[in-house]
């Protein structure tokens, strides 16, 4: 986004970027992400009801199948992108100062952490 | 910085914008605040998924305490929690949409889109849990 060649005048730099220095493409995520878990919340939530009454088998029967694979690691993946700019906006919106920083840090490393986790599992589901 | 802050400091404090509480009760405010409360109640109730799905791939030893605590009373309380969480937010996003692209923001129709969040957050909540124990 930053341009620091020195050809641009200071204005254009921070033309349309607005109080956040970002511009729009988080919000831009934010949407896209909305639009994409709309469709993949519902399928997470057929799913699940179609996983309530399976036994340990049943379970790993079904999430180790492709498209169930599939659908659950986009709703991950589209999921926490959604959560960490959410989190990051409550966190900017509430927190000042250093503490702000560090809350900032710790939501970027949980959700990171979190995908990994959630990544990691529902592929040896797959794969084991 | 420090040097804005403490001249700041020693002038007289700034007249304060009228706080939150003055102002009459409406949906969309309320639907406002919920949305967010909801939103950060499903970032922590994913932990829930995160752990289900590593329980599932772990062995049947993990799996069962998942399971144990998910069927119990508390675990159902957090489980219904989390589904209507989900499901206000995911209302409450499309009303976001709606309005991001320009419409329903005058004044009867935002107060029915916010009406239409918390009736359809709780009726698809309802829903689907009947579902849960209706079919076995």
């Amino acid at each position: 986004m930053s341009d620091n060649s020195g050809l641009r005048t200071p204005l254009s730099r921070v033309r349309f970027l607005g109080a956040s220095r970002q511009g729009t493409g988080e919000t831009r995520i934010v949407h896209i992400t909305a639009v994409a878990l709309v469709v993949l919340s519902a399928v997470f939530v057929v799913m699940m009801l179609d996983l309530l009454h399976m036994d340990y088998n049943g379970v790993r029967a079904t999430l180790g199948q492709p498209i169930p694979a599939i659908l659950l690691v986009a709703f991950i993946i589209a999921g926490v992108i959604h959560m960490q700019i959410g989190m990051r906006s409550i966190i900017i919106d509430y927190v000042k100062g250093r503490a702000r920083e560090w809350a900032l840090a710790a939501n970027a490393c949980f959700c990171a952490l979190l995908a990994v986790a959630c990544v990691y599992a529902a592929l040896r589901l797959s794969f084991t | 910085m420090a040097s804005t802050d403490a001249a700041s400091a020693k002038r007289r404090p700034r007249p304060l914008s009228p706080h939150l509480l003055i102002y009459k009760f409406t949906i969309t405010m309320v639907m406002s605040i919920v949305h967010r409360i909801c939103g950060a109640g499903l970032y922590v109730g994913v932990l829930l998924l995160a752990w289900f799905l590593i329980a599932a791939s772990t062995d049947a030893a993990a799996f069962a305490t998942f399971s144990a605590f998910i069927q119990s009373i508390i675990g159902r309380l957090v489980l219904f929690l989390f589904t209507w969480a989900l499901f206000n937010h995911l209302f409450g996003g499309i009303r976001h949409l709606i309005w991001d692209s320009g419409y329903g923001l005058d004044p009867p129709m935002r107060d029915y889109l916010a009406w239409a969040t918390l009736i359809c957050g709780f009726g698809l909540t309802l829903i689907v849990w009947a579902i849960g124990y209706a079919v076995r």
